[in-house]
C-alpha cells in the first residue's frame, strides 16, 4: 500500500485566472494517475508567498508544488530566458511544448535543487499603449513602458524608452496616472486587469511572451513510490506542458476579440517589413542573452540553434 | 567609560537607519522629477529603491527594538505594580531575543543564497547581494542590542529609559 | 491533533505573548512559525521566517509608510500647526465654542498633510490646548476636541493606517486616501456641529471670543500656504489634477517628505537638530510597522495552512444574520478588541481574517477601508485604553484620564452616528475614487 500524500499547489496570480483551472486539472489527472494517493490543493494568489519567492518556496518545501516565472529574478535562470527574447515563439500549445522539449536537459543544470516538472509560455503578446501608436521600433523612443519582464526592459531603454515598474494589479493604475504611456502584456490578462479600458492602440504581433516552470519539491518526490513517481513524471512531460499551455494560451487570445470588439481600440498587425525592423532592432538582446549563457558553461550558440529547431518542429517559430 | 561607549554604538546605529530613510525619499524624488522633467528614468532606481528600503528597515528594528518602542499591548503591564512590570519587561525582551536571533540566522541562508544565485538588479545587472549583506548586518545589530538591553534590564535596571507613550500610528 | 485545534492553540498562544508585552510582530512570527512547523515541516518553516524577512522589507510598494511617515514627521516638526489654528481662529474664534472650532479646522489642515492621528493629537495638545485653557475653556472639553480632533489624521489622506489596509488587502493606496476625504470633511462637519450644540445647551461652559478685524483674518490665511501647497501637490498628484505630474502612492510619500523638508528648510523652521529628529521618528515608527508587517505575514501562512479564514467566512456567512448584521457582530467585535490594543495592531491581526468574510458578503473593499479606519479610530479615543488619550496625557500633564474620556464622550457619539450614516451611504466613501477612473 503506498502512502498517501497532500500536496500543497501555490500559484501567485488571482483564482478567476485561468491558471487556477490548469494546476487543478494537473492535481486531478495526478490523482487519477497514482490511484487516489496523490491529493493535491491548490492555493491562488500568494496565499503561501510571494510571486518572487515561488522557486524557493518549492525548493524549501513551504508548497510541494509551484509555478514561478524565471525572468522574476535576472541571473539566476540565464539558459531559459531564451523563450523571452523578441519575435521567436508564434504559438501558445507548440511554444510550450518546443520550449519544454528544449530546456528538459538544461533545467537539470538550471533548477537542479528542484524536480522540474514543465516550461509553457503564454501566448504571444505585444505592445498595448494610451495615447502613442507603436509601428516601428523608433516609436518606442520617449515613451514610458510597463515591461513585461528585464528582457523587454533592456529593449525598451535600447530604443530610447523609459521602463517604469509595478506589479501586475498596479498596471491599470499607472497608464491611467500617466505615470505609464503603455505596457506589454498578454491580451487577456490586459481585460482580467481592466487595463483595456485605458489603453486604445494595441499591437497584434509575437513581439515577446514570458517562460513559466513547474516544479516540484525534491523530498517529497523522492519519498514516493515508483508508481507515484509515475504517476508524477506522466504529468511532468512535453505533452503536459502544451496542455497547460493551450487553454492559457485560448484564454489570451479571446482577450484580443474582447478588445476588438469594444468601441474605440484599435488592434493592428504588422508588415513583413515592420517585422523584419524589430528583428533587426533586437538583435543585441540575443547578444546578451548568448553572453549571460556562456558564462555557465553552455554553448549560447549550439542551445539557440536547438531551441528555434525545437520550436520549428512544434510549428511555433515565429517568421 | 564602558557604558558611554555603548550608547554610541547605539545612537550609530540609529542614524545609519535614519540615514537611509532620507536617501530612500530622496532616491524616489529624484526619479520622479527626472521622469516628468526630462523623461529619463534613473537605471535600477526601482531595484536600489527598495533595497534600501531593506537596508532602512533592519537597521531601524534593530534601534527600535533598544528602545523599546515595538508595537505592544500594555493591558497588563500598565495595570501591576514595577516588581512586575521589570519581570514582564524581562521576559518579553528574551522572547524578542529568541525570535530576532532566529531570524538574524535565517537570514543569512536568504543572503548566501542571493550571492550563489547570482541574482541581479533588473536594469543594470549588478549584484543584489551586497545590499542583502548590508541589510542583514543591521539584523545582526539588532541582535547585538537586544542582548544589551536585556543584560541592562536584568542587572542594571536604571539605563533603561522607556517612552511612556509610544507613537505608532 | 486536528488543524482546527493547532489553529485554536495558536491563537491562545498568540493573545498569552502579546499580553505578556512581547511585541506584537514577534508574537505573530513566533506562533505563525512554531504551527507552520508543526503542520508542514520544521526546515520549511525556518526558511520561511528569512524569506518572508527579506521579501517584505524590500517590498518597493511597502516604501509608502516610510515615506508618508517621514513627510508627517517633517511636517510636524516644523511647526506648521501654529499657522493652521491661527488662521482657523480668525474666523471662528469670536464663536461660542470657537476655539473648539478652529481646532477641528486646524487638525483637519494638519491631517492633510500627517498620516498619524497620534502625531495630529500630541501636536495640538502642544499648539490648542494652552489657548483653550487660557480663555477659559473647561479641560475635560479642550482635550476632547483634541483627542478626536486628532482621528482625522488617519481620515484625511495621507494615512499610515488606510496605507497598511491597503497592503494587507492588496488595495489600491491610492484609492483609499481618496475614499478618506469626503467622510473625513463629514466628520470635521459633524465635530463643529457638536461643539455648536454644547454651547448652546451650555452657554456657560463654553466661552465666545471677541472678533478680530478682517485685517488680521487675512494675514492668518498668508500662513497657511505650506500646507496647502503640500496637500494640492501630494493628493492632487496622486489623485490626477490637471497640470500636476503624475504619482503612485509611494512616489507621493517620497515627493511629499522631501517636499515638506525642502518647505521647512527654506522657511528657517527646521533646523538640523530637528532635521535629525524627523528622519530618526520616521525610522523608529517604520520598523515599527514592518515588524508587525512580517509577524503578520508569517501568522498568515500558518492560518492559511490551517484554513481559518475560510472557516471563518463560512460560520459567519452560515449565521443567517445577512450582510449587515455579519457586519454588525465585526463593528463589535472591533469595538471591544478597541478596548484592548492600538489601530494598527488591530488592523494587521484582523484583516486578513476579516476582509475574506467582507469579500464574500460582497461588500466594496475601499469602502470597507474607510469604515475600519473610523472604527479602530474610535478605539483610539473610547475608554479604558486609547492612544490618543494617552498622548494627550502626557503632553497635558495636570489632566487625569477621566477628565479627558468624560470631554471626549460627545465626540464618541457623533463618530457613531457617522458610523451608520457612512454604512447606510457607501457612495460617500467611493465615490470620489470613482471618478479618478474616469480620467
Ligand atoms: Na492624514
Ligand atoms: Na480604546
Amino acid at each position: 500500500q503506498d502512502k498517501t500524500f497532500d500536496l500543497k499547489i501555490s500559484h501567485w496570480v488571482p483564482a478567476s485566472h485561468p491558471l487556477q483551472k490548469a494546476l487543478e486539472d494537473w492535481a486531478a489527472s495526478v490523482e487519477k494517475a497514482s490511484g487516489g494517493t496523490i491529493k493535491g490543493k491548490v492555493f491562488p494568489a500568494q496565499q503561501l508567498g510571494k510571486a518572487f519567492d515561488h522557486y524557493d518556496m518549492a525548493r524549501d518545501g513551504i508548497a510541494d508544488v509551484t509555478y514561478v516565472n524565471p525572468g522574476y529574478q535576472p541571473g539566476r535562470f540565464p539558459i531559459i530566458g531564451a523563450g523571452e527574447l523578441p519575435f521567436l515563439i508564434s504559438d501558445a500549445k507548440g511554444g510550450s511544448e518546443g520550449l519544454d522539449a528544449w530546456y528538459r536537459k538544461y533545467a537539470e543544470k538550471e533548477m537542479k535543487d528542484v524536480k522540474y516538472c514543465l516550461a509553457f509560455v503564454h501566448t504571444p503578446s505585444s505592445f498595448h499603449t494610451r495615447t502613442k501608436k507603436v509601428v516601428v521600433p523608433e516609436d518606442v523612443k520617449g515613451m514610458k513602458i510597463r515591461p513585461a519582464d528585464a528582457t523587454i526592459a533592456n529593449f525598451v531603454t535600447l530604443l530610447g524608452g523609459t521602463n517604469v515598474q509595478s506589479s501586475a494589479p498596479e498596471v491599470r493604475d499607472i497608464i491611467e496616472r500617466g505615470v505609464a504611456d503603455g505596457v506589454t502584456f498578454p491580451a487577456g490578462s490586459l481585460v482580467l486587469f481592466g487595463v483595456d479600458k485605458v489603453t486604445k492602440y494595441h499591437m497584434d504581433a509575437p513581439f515577446y511572451v514570458t517562460t513559466f516552470v513547474f516544479v516540484m519539491n525534491k523530498d517529497k518526490y523522492n519519498q514516493m513510490s515508483a508508481m507515484q513517481k509515475k504517476a508524477i513524471d506522466d504529468n511532468c512531460n512535453t505533452e503536459a506542458a502544451g496542455r497547460v499551455g493551450e487553454p492559457w494560451g485560448k484564454f489570451e487570445d479571446a482577450g484580443v476579440d474582447k478588445i476588438k470588439a469594444e468601441q474605440g481600440q484599435e488592434v493592428y498587425k504588422l508588415t513583413p517589413e515592420q517585422t523584419a525592423s524589430w528583428k533587426k532592432a533586437s538583435e543585441p538582446l540575443f547578444k546578451t542573452w548568448a553572453d549571460g549563457v556562456k558564462k555557465t558553461g553552455v554553448d549560447a550558440d549550439a542551445a539557440m540553434t536547438e531551441l528555434k529547431a525545437s520550436l520549428a518542429k512544434y510549428n511555433a517559430l515565429a517568421q | 567609560m564602558q557604558r558611554a561607549y555603548m550608547d554610541r554604538i547605539i545612537d550609530g546605529i540609529e542614524w545609519i537607519a535614519a540615514f537611509f530613510v532620507g536617501i530612500v525619499a530622496l532616491d524616489i524624488f529624484l526619479s520622479v522629477l527626472l521622469r516628468n522633467t526630462l523623461n529619463y528614468s534613473i537605471p535600477d532606481s526601482f531595484d536600489i529603491g527598495r533595497m534600501l528600503l531593506g537596508i532602512l528597515i533592519f537597521w531601524g528594528i534593530a534601534a527600535t527594538s533598544y528602545r523599546g518602542t515595538h508595537i505592544t499591548v500594555d493591558l497588563i503591564w500598565g495595570n501591576v505594580g514595577p516588581r512586575y512590570q521589570r519581570w514582564i519587561d524581562i521576559f518579553a525582551t528574551l522572547v524578542l531575543l529568541f525570535v530576532v536571533t532566529v531570524q538574524t540566522w535565517t537570514l543569512f541562508d536568504k543572503v548566501r543564497g542571493t550571492y550563489e544565485d547570482n541574482v541581479l538588479t533588473f536594469d543594470l545587472h549588478m549584484p543584489t547581494w551586497p545590499f542583502f549583506a548590508i541589510a542583514w548586518i543591521g539584523d545582526v545589530s539588532a541582535v547585538l542590542l537586544i542582548a544589551i538591553r536585556t543584560y541592562r534590564l536584568i542587572f542594571h535596571p536604571e539605563e533603561i529609559h522607556d517612552p511612556h507613550v509610544k507613537v505608532t500610528e | 491533533m486536528s488543524t482546527d485545534a493547532v489553529a485554536v492553540i495558536g491563537f491562545v498562544a498568540l493573545f498569552a505573548l502579546m499580553l505578556l508585552r512581547v511585541p506584537v510582530g514577534m508574537a505573530m512570527g513566533l506562533v505563525g512559525v512554531s504551527g507552520f512547523a508543526y503542520l508542514v515541516n520544521g526546515t520549511a518553516a525556518l526558511k520561511l521566517v528569512g524569506q518572508t524577512s527579506m521579501r517584505t522589507v524590500t517590498d518597493y510598494t511597502f516604501g509608502v509608510i516610510p515615506m508618508f511617515l517621514l513627510m508627517g514627521t517633517f511636517v510636524s516638526n516644523s511647526g506648521m500647526s501654529r499657522e493652521l489654528f491661527r488662521a482657523a481662529n480668525g474666523f471662528v474664534g469670536h464663536l461660542r465654542g470657537g476655539l473648539g472650532i478652529a481646532t477641528v479646522a486646524a487638525c483637519g489642515g494638519f491631517a492633510a498633510i500627517c498620516g498619524s492621528s497620534v502625531a495630529t493629537a500630541a501636536t495640538f495638545s502642544a499648539v490648542a490646548y494652552p489657548e483653550m485653557r487660557r480663555f477659559g475653556y473647561p479641560q475635560s472639553f479642550a482635550t476632547g476636541v483634541i483627542a478626536a480632533g486628532g482621528t482625522l489624521g488617519a481620515m484625511l489622506p495621507p494615512s499610515t493606517v488606510l496605507a497598511v489596509y491597503g497592503i494587507i488587502t492588496e488595495q489600491d493606496i491610492g484609492k483609499l486616501f481618496i475614499a478618506g476625504i469626503i467622510p473625513g470633511l463629514l466628520a470635521m462637519t459633524m465635530y463643529m456641529i457638536t461643539i455648536t450644540v454644547i454651547g448652546r445647551v451650555r452657554p456657560d461652559f463654553l466661552p465666545k471670543g471677541e472678533a478680530p478685524p478682517w485685517r488680521e483674518r487675512i494675514a492668518g490665511l498668508k500662513g497657511i500656504w505650506a500646507p496647502m501647497l503640500l496637500f494640492l501637490f501630494v493628493i492632487g498628484g496622486l489623485y490626477g489634477l490637471p497640470f500636476l505630474p503624475r504619482f503612485t502612492p509611494t512616489e507621493a510619500g517620497g515627493v511629499g517628505a522631501t517636499g515638506a523638508f525642502l518647505i521647512g528648510l527654506f522657511t528657517g523652521r527646521l533646523d538640523k537638530d530637528k532635521i535629525l529628529a524627523s528622519l530618526l521618528q520616521a525610522t523608529r515608527t517604520a520598523a515599527a510597522v514592518f515588524t508587525v508587517l512580517i509577524g503578520a505575514l508569517i501568522f498568515g501562512y500558518f492560518l492559511t495552512v490551517t484554513q481559518t479564514p475560510q472557516k471563518v467566512t463560512e460560520f459567519l456567512t452560515g449565521l443567517g444574520l445577512g450582510p449587515y448584521g455579519v457586519l454588525a457582530l465585526i463593528m463589535v467585535m472591533y469595538l471591544v478588541l478597541g478596548c484592548l490594543m492600538d489601530a494598527m495592531a488591530m488592523i494587521i491581526l484582523t484583516v486578513p481574517i476579516i476582509f475574506p468574510v467582507i469579500s464574500h458578503l460582497g461588500f466594496d473593499p475601499i469602502w470597507f477601508g474607510v469604515i475600519i479606519v473610523m472604527t479602530v479610530e474610535l478605539g483610539l479615543i473610547h475608554p479604558p485604553v486609547g492612544m490618543n488619550v494617552f498622548v494627550i496625557k502626557s503632553v497635558v500633564k495636570d489632566v487625569s484620564f477621566s477628565t479627558i474620556f468624560k470631554g471626549v464622550l460627545p465626540f464618541v457619539a457623533t463618530d457613531l452616528i457617522r458610523l451608520v450614516i457612512l454604512i447606510a451611504f457607501p457612495l460617500l466613501a467611493t465615490w470620489l475614487p470613482q471618478q479618478m477612473m474616469n480620467r
